[in-house]
């Protein structure tokens, strides 16, 4: 990862409707800002409970902003683009 | 930071606090909980778990797609059809799941309508391509519009139907075959017929030993495949297990009692190449062996006839000679007669030597004088044996009528026949409007070769007038 990557882990629960959606609403907003640029790492808690208290995740789905510093968190299904770019601190292109 | 939706770890704000609001929201839909030492996950909309598993462990391949067409969900089973990682493919646009001739639909991704499409198209996946039927149809996921869409494996549907064709075309080509044909299994017994082989046996064949409907007999050929002389059990197993070819058989009973047939029996192997029994053809050669026959029978009486021909010839060139004065006068006597053979094998060719009609061979032996011979008679058919003698004959009372009678001046020949009961053929030529005969007390070779042509050759009688009008010849001789 490039020093102005981002790395992304996002915290879902198997296949709940705001899991997948947050699947496909983050790939889709990183393609879109900041491609090439991001590497996300999909922890599905349904599978081990107990990577939640890696990241203390208490609510799914949460993603959490490794890099760059410093962490971020950003709860939800991130359906509202506007709020996950500022959460990530990108500025929106277009 | 003030965004509800956003926090970091110097945030002001409780998490908890922020997470009450997220559900609040409802933009999460489970919590992990801690208790009893460890960590629990809750969905909050749990009412659909048991749909989730069932989809999840279901044997169909099933994913979910967005409305811009990017893959949400893949369960096991298709991540597993697609050779590769749910996580490598969530995230993916969803005609990136298939390879060759995608819809348009899928490449420029189109939600389904209500009740579904369906399309065959052809999985990728590492190696070979999976034929896969799609089923596509609208759902909603929660709040959002999504599409759900089952992905069928048809690898085992199109084994299936190539295996319908293929047994379809084995059966067509079995009952459109003429000869017999029949699988046996490996232990002789027979699995699958023609209908020729049904037809030939007289009974259903299948599921019979070969030998309890097909009692062979050998045909006793020098220089020739054998028929096994071993008992009728031991031969269904060796026709099940041993390649045949071409051994000459008769079949002892049945419909087909008699007939030559030639047997042949090769291995029937399965895809991995071990025999599970036998193709058996029995070809009917009985018209073959019938036609070779006739060819030996024809070869025989070719050289039959070639050798009478030439005696004939020889016994011509022998009195010719003996009567002619000079080379001259024998050339073109020997060549005459020579002539009237040649016109007797020019009509018996044409009819295979099958008898040929008295007026065919009058028109041909009499050509030069065509005009001047009056025919009356009924339709006659002559055997064959009789034409050669005929021709001679006609050809002598030809040439004596053109040098000393009728057909020397202006004269005609009026020739006459009629059948005399039961097979004997009455035939009369009579020479009219020539010069007159004078007393006639030399006999010459042309009156002698007649009269011996016809004792001899036709087995009949002739009788020679020389009426001062013209000569008469009549010829009694059967047919």
């Amino acid at each position: 990862m490039a020093s102005e990557g981002y790395n992304l882990r996002l915290y879902v629960a198997g296949q709940t409707p705001k899991s997948i959606a947050a699947i496909a609403n983050l790939k889709k907003i990183c393609d879109a800002h900041l491609a090439g640029r991001y590497d996300i790492t999909i922890v599905d808690l349904m599978k081990d409970p107990a990577l939640a208290q890696r990241d203390q995740i208490v609510a799914i789905p949460t993603l959490i902003r490794h890099l760059p510093e410093p962490l971020k968190r950003i709860i939800g299904d991130l359906s509202n683009v506007e709020k996950v770019l500022v959460g990530l601190d990108i500025a929106p292109t277009g | 930071m003030s965004d509800p939706g956003l926090m970091d770890d110097t945030s002001l704000i409780p998490e908890a606090e922020e997470t009450i609001r997220a559900i609040h929201r409802g933009s999460v839909d489970a919590v992990v909980v801690h208790a009893q030492g460890r960590f629990q996950v809750v969905t909050l909309t749990g009412a659909d778990e048991p749909y989730r598993v069932l989809v999840e462990r279901m044997s169909e391949g099933a994913l979910t797609v967005s409305e811009d067409g990017i893959v949400m969900y893949i369960n096991s089973r298709l991540a597993h059809m697609a050779g590769r990682s749910a996580d490598a493919i969530i995230g993916r646009p969803f005609a990136d799941l298939f390879s060759g001739n995608v819809p348009p639909q899928y490449r420029s991704w189109t939600p389904p309508p209500e009740g579904g499409t369906r399309h065959e198209v052809d999985l990728a996946r590492p190696g070979k391509c999976l034929p896969v039927s799609v089923w596509a149809g609208p759902i909603t996921v929660g709040d959002v519009s999504a599409s759900l869409v089952t992905v069928s494996d048809l690898t085992v549907q199109r084994r299936a139907e190539e295996i319908a064709i293929a047994e379809r075309f084995a059966r067509s080509v079995l009952e459109q075959v003429t000869d017999p044909i029949l699988v046996l299994d490996n232990a002789g017994r027979i699995i699958r017929a023609s209908a020729a082989a049904e037809e030939v046996c007289g009974m259903p064949p299948v599921g019979r030993r070969f030998s309890e409907v097909f009692r062979l007999q050998p045909v006793d050929l020098q220089h020739a495949p054998q028929l096994p002389s071993v008992p009728p059990n031991d031969f269904d197993l060796m026709l099940a297990t041993r390649a045949f070819h071409g051994i000459e058989v008769k079949l002892a009973d049945g419909r087909a009692a008699g007939q030559t047939f030639l047997l042949s029996a090769g291995p029937l192997l399965d895809d991995a190449k071990c025999s599970v029994g036998s193709i058996v053809t029995l070809t009917d050669i009985t018209k073959r062996k019938h036609a070779e026959e006739q060819q030996s029978v024809m070869v025989a009486e070719l050289n039959h006839r070639v050798r009478n021909t030439l005696a004939v010839v020889q016994a011509i060139a022998d009195q010719t000679a003996r009567r002619s004065s000079s080379l001259t006068i024998f050339n073109e006597a020997f060549g005459g007669r020579l002539r009237a053979l040649s016109i007797a094998h020019g009509v018996l060719t044409k009819t295979h030597w099958n008898g040929v009609e008295l007026t065919e061979l009058l028109g041909e032996s009499l050509a030069p004088y065509r005009d001047r011979v009056r025919l009356q008679g009924s339709p006659i058919m002559l055997p064959s044996q009789t034409i050669v003698p005929m021709a001679l004959i006609l050809h002598e009372l030809m040439t004596n009528a053109a040098k000393y009678g009728s057909l020397s001046t202006s004269g005609h020949v009026q020739i006459d026949w009629e059948m005399d009961y039961p097979n004997l053929l009455l035939f009369t030529w009579v020479e009219c409007g020539g010069p007159r005969v004078q007393d006639r007390k030399k006999t010459g070779f042309g009156s002698t070769l007649i009269e011996r042509v016809a004792a001899h050759e036709l087995q009949g009688e002739c009788t020679l007038e020389f009426p001062s009008d013209g000569l008469r010849c009549k010829l009694r001789f059967p047919i």
